[in-house]
């Protein structure tokens, strides 16, 4: 059975990414963000939301773990500035439904979602510049970055909350990012 | 999901294992999360349990005849009225957390009263899983969180459904065979209706609120909305009958979830919204306003306070 472990960074919404694993059929468990890098045996992570960049523990240490990393919220935000992106508050926060353009039809992550996609968010700061190897695979209207990519490395960030009930579609994202799990060797 | 039949026996087997001989005591709301809890406590402990309903003054028009009818069939059945006590130490206050926090420290008292006098060692609440993690988060504290003393004077506190989520619980609810007024019933929160009257809590303004959601849960039945219910926010201008009224604002808000985690605003009509208006301006002569909360959580909440 496929394992993905979920790190917790204090979000709200931390608990509903195990369940949402869990409703799919994947083995997972909910670990803290201070949890050493070795002591996680999984074929995927998931570096949940969270209040503060500054509290992310030793989330840039599970990056190296050479197995797909999925960044949700701050989570993505995390990758973004362990790789050299830059983080910032957005012109405005995006708070519930948003509609997310999908750049990139052929992206494993969010790929299947195109065109667009009715999400759930919940953010004041959001990733204002990518991070090198990184493309952009969804935007929307307040939000530049909503989504992005690095197949190579097997990264993959969303600024909106998969987990939640009312992001249509959140089970499939998911399910894709097991998909990508899956495939990785 | 939860695996409802396992759960059912594995939480029974549970909450034996846990008090054992003792006797314990619980917390019945008339709300879906502690009809379960005592419903599941019942089963593993009969008539070591007792079940005791507060009546804090703040529940809403209604409930406490409803429960004691549904739970009627609990011998041990009490019901406490300790509504002069609840408004007596929420007078004057009329900061948020700390109203919870008087509302999680009274139930206490009442409870290990109750509890002296039935001698019983154990404590069995309802609290679900977002109740912790609100908690947990700073978000709001609960009052079967948050709001606990440091003291308490039980070996133990049982909470069968902490890792359940709201719909999880229903489909228990079901399961149990609970009265389908419970199981279906429209979550209210712990600290009642002291959190849907913004600042100080008066007989005046629960009054409002209580008809007031009354109403807006009757009319907005065919919407069948997860939560709804109407606040009291404030003060404002109106005129009636000629007459200038500076008269309370209710705060109608009726949303759709899954789990609480998120929620909806739902869309009504304007026949509806103006009918819920008239309704709650014309039987209530102290209101002079209702709005519509149209936002989302996020960023609200799905409560006021």
């Amino acid at each position: 059975m496929t394992t993905i472990v979920v790190v917790d960074n204090g979000g709200q919404f931390t608990h509903l990414e195990g369940r949402a694993l869990d409703d799919i059929g994947v083995e997972t468990g909910i670990v803290e963000n201070a949890t050493p890098p070795d002591g996680i045996d999984a074929d995927g992570i998931v570096l949940s939301g969270g209040p503060d960049i500054d509290e992310r523990g030793r989330s840039g240490e599970y990056l190296d773990a050479d197995v797909p990393v999925l960044g949700i919220c701050l989570g993505m935000q995390i990758i973004a500035d362990e790789y050299g992106g830059a983080v910032g508050a957005g012109e405005y926060g995006g708070y519930a439904d948003v509609t997310v353009d999908i750049d990139d039809e052929t992206d494993p992550l969010v790929g299947s979602l195109a065109p667009e996609t009715r999400v759930w968010a919940s953010h004041a700061d959001q990733v204002t510049a990518l991070p090198d190897g990184f493309d952009r695979t969804a935007t929307s209207d307040v939000c530049g970055i909503e989504a992005m990519s690095d197949t190579e490395r097997g990264l993959y960030g969303v600024q909106w909350h998969p987990e939640v009930a009312h992001t249509e579609r959140g089970e499939e994202l998911f399910a894709n990012f097991r998909a990508i799990c899956e495939s990785d060797d | 999901m939860v695996e409802v039949e396992q759960f059912i026996d594995e939480a029974i087997a549970e909450i034996d294992e846990q008090v054992g001989d003792a006797d314990a005591i619980i917390a019945l709301s008339g709300g879906v999360d502690s009809s379960v809890a005592a419903a599941l406590a019942y089963e593993a402990l009969g008539d070591q349990l007792t079940p005791v309903y507060v009546d804090t003054g703040l529940m809403r028009k209604g409930e406490t005849e409803q429960v004691e009818e549904t739970f009627s069939y609990m011998e041990g059945l009490r019901i406490v009225d300790a509504h002069e006590r609840f408004l007596d130490e929420l007078s004057g206050v009329t900061d948020p957390e700390e109203k919870r926090a008087i509302v999680g420290e009274r139930f206490i008292r009442e409870f290990e009263r109750e509890a002296r006098e039935a001698d019983a060692e154990y404590l069995v609440q309802g609290t679900i899983y977002p109740d912790r993690i609100e908690s947990e988060g700073g978000i709001k504290s609960h009052h079967n969180v948050g709001g606990l003393p440091e003291v308490v004077d039980f070996s133990g506190i049982v909470e069968p459904v902490r890792e359940l989520y709201k719909d999880e619980v229903r489909e228990v609810a079901r399961a149990l065979d609970l009265d389908a007024l419970v199981a279906e019933r429209m979550p209210f929160p712990g600290p009642g209706l002291a959190v849907r009257v913004l600042g100080e809590v008066t007989e005046e303004k629960l009054q409002v609120a209580r008809e007031a959601t009354h109403i807006v849960e009757e009319e907005l039945e065919e919407y069948d909305p997860w939560q709804a219910l109407a606040a009291v926010i404030g003060k404002a201008t109106g005129v009636k009958g000629d007459n200038r009224v500076h008269g309370w604002v209710v705060s109608v808000r009726a949303v759709e979830s899954r789990d609480g985690m998120t929620a909806r605003a739902q869309e009504l009509d304007w026949a509806t919204l103006q009918r819920l208006q008239s309704r709650i301006t014309g039987s209530l002569e102290n209101v002079s306003r209702v709005v519509y909360d149209v936002t989302h959580k996020p960023p609200a909440t799905i409560e006021y306070e």
